[in-house]
């Protein structure tokens, strides 16, 4: 089984570590190991078709900042000197046009190659289109680690949860903002609270997508395609951010025995992120940087699952479920 | 056919049944082929009235099919002795922030009450305003009706677009 790691930032170096700690677990399942044939950052590639020792790739990564020596001008010009199974694709999102990861997706899905992406630029843009053209080539894709991180929701709804009707799901999608609105609940005005996730590391330098929804609405929007069955776009999310929700809002909310929240609300009728009142003890008044989702099923009522939204292992480990997953159905368990 | 459907409430109920065998399910069948919901039963042998004997019940049920029930216990011959009922209400909160003094809030409020009934209404205003000028008040509504709920959501949503107010509801 070769794969190839288009990105090789904090989630590709996460999966290059994920697979070296998972090769007894590889050998043992399926009698064979998982080699990572290629791999490239924003800059420079490197390629194997025999196999890259995974260590030397994280040890370069951290060294010199890149993952090879050769320079590309187009991810497709290095994939196409080899051949592999998997594109593991986590290159950065662009929720615009979808950018370099949807080229990816799309290349390899033409190649009838089997993709797991944690990219939600190209399944909130053009979710139908990847689905189609991946059952046009019989391929198999992956996408657990797009919405909430190591909290496995996609497959808890369309496989675990196959027979069931899904009637609406409604969750906290983003950790920053949660992170955020937790400390103004401390009384922390917004502006500090930012930046102090900024120095934690859980808010980016620009943190527009996160407080502004954006983030949380691309999940959303997958949520719909994928569980819902919906053909919508990012474009058709009603989203409202957190940078309007003041210290005045949180208190007023706090003295009557409740907590501001960033929800997303997904339903056959629904498609929304907004700042929510929630009731303390609620399941959705979860502070600090977890993510948590409330199924609501017709049979089985509500489910809930909580899980860390993002970091390095945390999405390697959903990714790892989706090669699983494929490796499963190609090879046999 | 359909069902007319009305608010949910809470009924408690003394009734007097005939001293027979069978006569406590005899009471309690009528609330269930009116489709209600037994929260408890007291069956209370220690008062008989007129060899009746005293049954305390206390239900949910569709307040349009309230006087369907009646009929049905008095055709089985169950005495009515009392009937209190309270209104099962639908809550809901909203915080605004912007532009949202009292003088809006009212008009505001206004306008909801032309459109849908409220039957509780509660406005907070935060204590301290904050810079550029926004202000916060929490506006807390109960309405008998679901329905009525989604009218005033449909309201607040509305003008809060149209004014640049940020609103936040609850779930």
């Amino acid at each position: 089984m070769k794969v190839f790691l288009c990105g090789f930032g904090t989630i590709g170096q996460g999966i290059t570590e994920a697979i070296m700690l998972k090769k007894d677990f590889f050998m043992k399942r399926y009698g064979k190991n998982v080699k990572i044939v290629g791999a490239l950052d924003s800059r420079t590639y490197v390629i194997d078709p025999e196999g890259l020792d995974p260590k030397a790739l994280l040890d370069t990564k951290k060294k010199t900042g890149k993952v090879g020596t050769e320079t590309y001008s187009k991810p497709s010009e290095v994939m196409d000197k080899l051949d592999f199974d998997v594109l593991i694709e986590s290159t950065p999102t662009d929720i615009k046009t979808g950018g370099v990861g949807l080229e990816n997706i799309m290349y390899a899905l033409n190649r009838e190659i089997d993709v797991v992406t944690v990219n939600k630029g190209p399944l909130a843009l053009k979710y139908w289109e990847i689905m189609d053209l991946a059952k046009e080539k019989g391929c198999m894709i992956g996408f657990e680690g797009s919405v909430g991180g190591a909290m496995p929701i996609i497959d808890l709804c369309q496989y675990d949860l196959a027979g069931e009707k899904i009637k609406s799901i409604r969750g906290i999608f983003n950790g920053t903002c949660n992170y955020i609105l937790t400390k103004m609940d401390n009384g922390q005005p917004f502006e500090q609270a930012l930046r102090e996730a900024q120095q934690q590391g859980y808010a980016e330098t620009d943190p527009t997508s996160d407080i502004e929804g954006y983030d949380s609405a691309c999940k959303v929007v997958i949520l719909a395609n994928s569980v819902f069955g919906r053909n919508v776009t990012f474009n058709d999310v009603d989203i409202t951010g957190i940078t309007s929700i003041n210290a005045d809002a949180v208190a007023l909310a706090r003295s009557n025995g409740m907590v501001i929240r960033l929800i997303g609300e997904v339903s056959p009728t629904k498609l929304e992120v907004a700042p929510r009142l929630i009731p303390k003890g609620h399941p959705l008044s979860l502070p600090g940087t977890l993510n948590t989702a409330e199924i609501s099923t017709e049979l089985a009522g509500p489910i809930l699952i909580s899980g860390r939204g993002a970091g390095r292992m945390e999405t390697a480990s959903a990714i790892i479920s989706d090669l699983v997953g494929i490796l499963d159905k190609r090879f046999g368990e | 056919m359909g069902v007319s459907i009305g608010a949910i409430m809470i009924v408690n109920a003394e009734l007097f049944v005939n001293d027979l065998p069978g006569q406590l399910i005899g009471s309690l069948e009528p609330i269930s082929l009116v489709d209600g919901n037994i929260l408890g039963v007291i069956h209370n042998r220690d008062k008989i009235i007129d060899h009746r004997i005293s049954v305390n019940l206390t239900f949910e049920v569709d307040d349009k099919r309230l006087d369907e029930l009646k009929e049905l216990w008095q055709s089985r011959d169950i005495v009515i002795s009392n009937l209190g009922s309270v209104h099962e209400t639908f809550s809901m909160e909203y915080i605004l922030i912007g532009d949202v003094n009292a003088q809006y809030i009212e008009g505001l409020l206004r306008k909801i009450n032309e459109a849908t009934t409220i039957d509780e209404v509660n406005v907070s205003y935060s204590t301290k305003s904050v810079k550029n000028s926004a202000h916060t008040s929490l506006i807390s509504v109960k309405a008998r009706y679901e329905d009525n709920l989604d009218k005033i959501d449909a309201i607040l949503r509305k003008e809060c677009k149209q004014y640049n107010i940020t609103y936040v509801r609850g779930v």
